[in-house]
């Protein structure tokens, strides 16, 4: 019996990292090895590792080792309702700091 | 943690449940950043996140009172606050709150550093108060038969974007 770590920080943290926000959206759509995440993200194999084992920790993916390759599936824990808000809420700061950063660019020179 | 993205992200850290806390750089001087943040006619051009933006209130000092309205896909999304430390061109400090869900406060506070060369970076601090203020900004936003599954949490960012 795995024990879980299902505090709010630890969900918090794993949830308000962008690049594993877009690898449970993957999951979202089907497994992946780690192999194929790495890629699908443009990171190193470690670096990949060490994402999903941030998300493992907490429970929201689940790996199996099958022969030589680990295949990542969702995992079954549901996400606490604060975590999903503080991720949505998070992702609306960055749209409006991406969208400050291009609009500087856009008007440089302007004045 | 560190992240890149086109080199203008520079970290994004979690310190505890309660504060979020968000970097980046801009390649601009910093006395245009705080224009941009403080003049409604600047605002109006990046707050919307492409949508368009109606600024209704924008009183930059200490108590003032900012309202900003999103339309976004036929819906309108009131935003507001008031100003809590106004400093510039290096701090402004303000409460955020959402129209679905008065009551329930996020305090923002946003530094600017002048890096030279003209650049400036933008450090965002959001605390977010006891987790009942969240679970209620949560029951009143994300209604409607949403269950707590990451499917849900992928459509709302979705519907978000």
């Amino acid at each position: 019996m795995v024990q879980h770590s299902t505090t709010l920080d630890a969900t918090f943290t794993a949830v308000a990292d962008p690049v594993r926000r877009g690898i449970l959206e993957r999951l979202g759509h089907a497994p992946a090895s780690i192999t194929e995440l790495a890629d699908a993200f443009d990171m190193s194999l470690t670096g990949m590792k060490k994402h999903v084992a941030i998300l493992e920790e907490t429970g929201l993916v689940h790996t199996e080792k099958v022969g030589r390759v680990r295949s990542c599936t969702l995992g079954t824990r549901r996400l606490g309702r604060e975590a999903a808000w503080i991720a949505r809420y998070q992702q609306m700061v960055e749209e409006r700091m991406d969208a400050l950063g291009e609009f500087l660019q856009r008007t440089t020179g302007d004045e | 943690m560190e992240i890149t993205n086109a080199g203008r992200r520079a970290t994004l850290s979690t310190p505890n449940d309660r504060e979020l806390r968000i970097e980046r750089i801009f390649d601009a001087p910093r006395p245009r950043v705080w224009r941009a943040m403080t003049e409604p006619e600047l605002v109006k051009q990046w707050w919307g996140r492409g949508n368009p933006l109606t600024v209704e209130r924008m009183e930059v000092e200490r108590g003032g009172h900012w309202r900003f309205v999103e339309h976004a896909d036929g819906e309108d999304h009131g935003f507001e606050g008031r100003f809590r430390e106004v400093v510039p061109p290096e701090k402004l400090s303000m409460t955020f709150e959402w129209d679905g869900a008065p009551g329930h406060t996020v305090v923002q506070t946003i530094t600017l550093e002048d890096l030279g060369d003209n650049r400036t970076r933008m450090v965002s601090t959001s605390m977010f108060f006891t987790k009942d203020d969240r679970d209620g900004m949560m029951s009143a936003g994300m209604e409607g038969g949403m269950n707590e599954s990451y499917q849900a949490l992928d459509r709302v960012l979705a519907a978000m974007g």
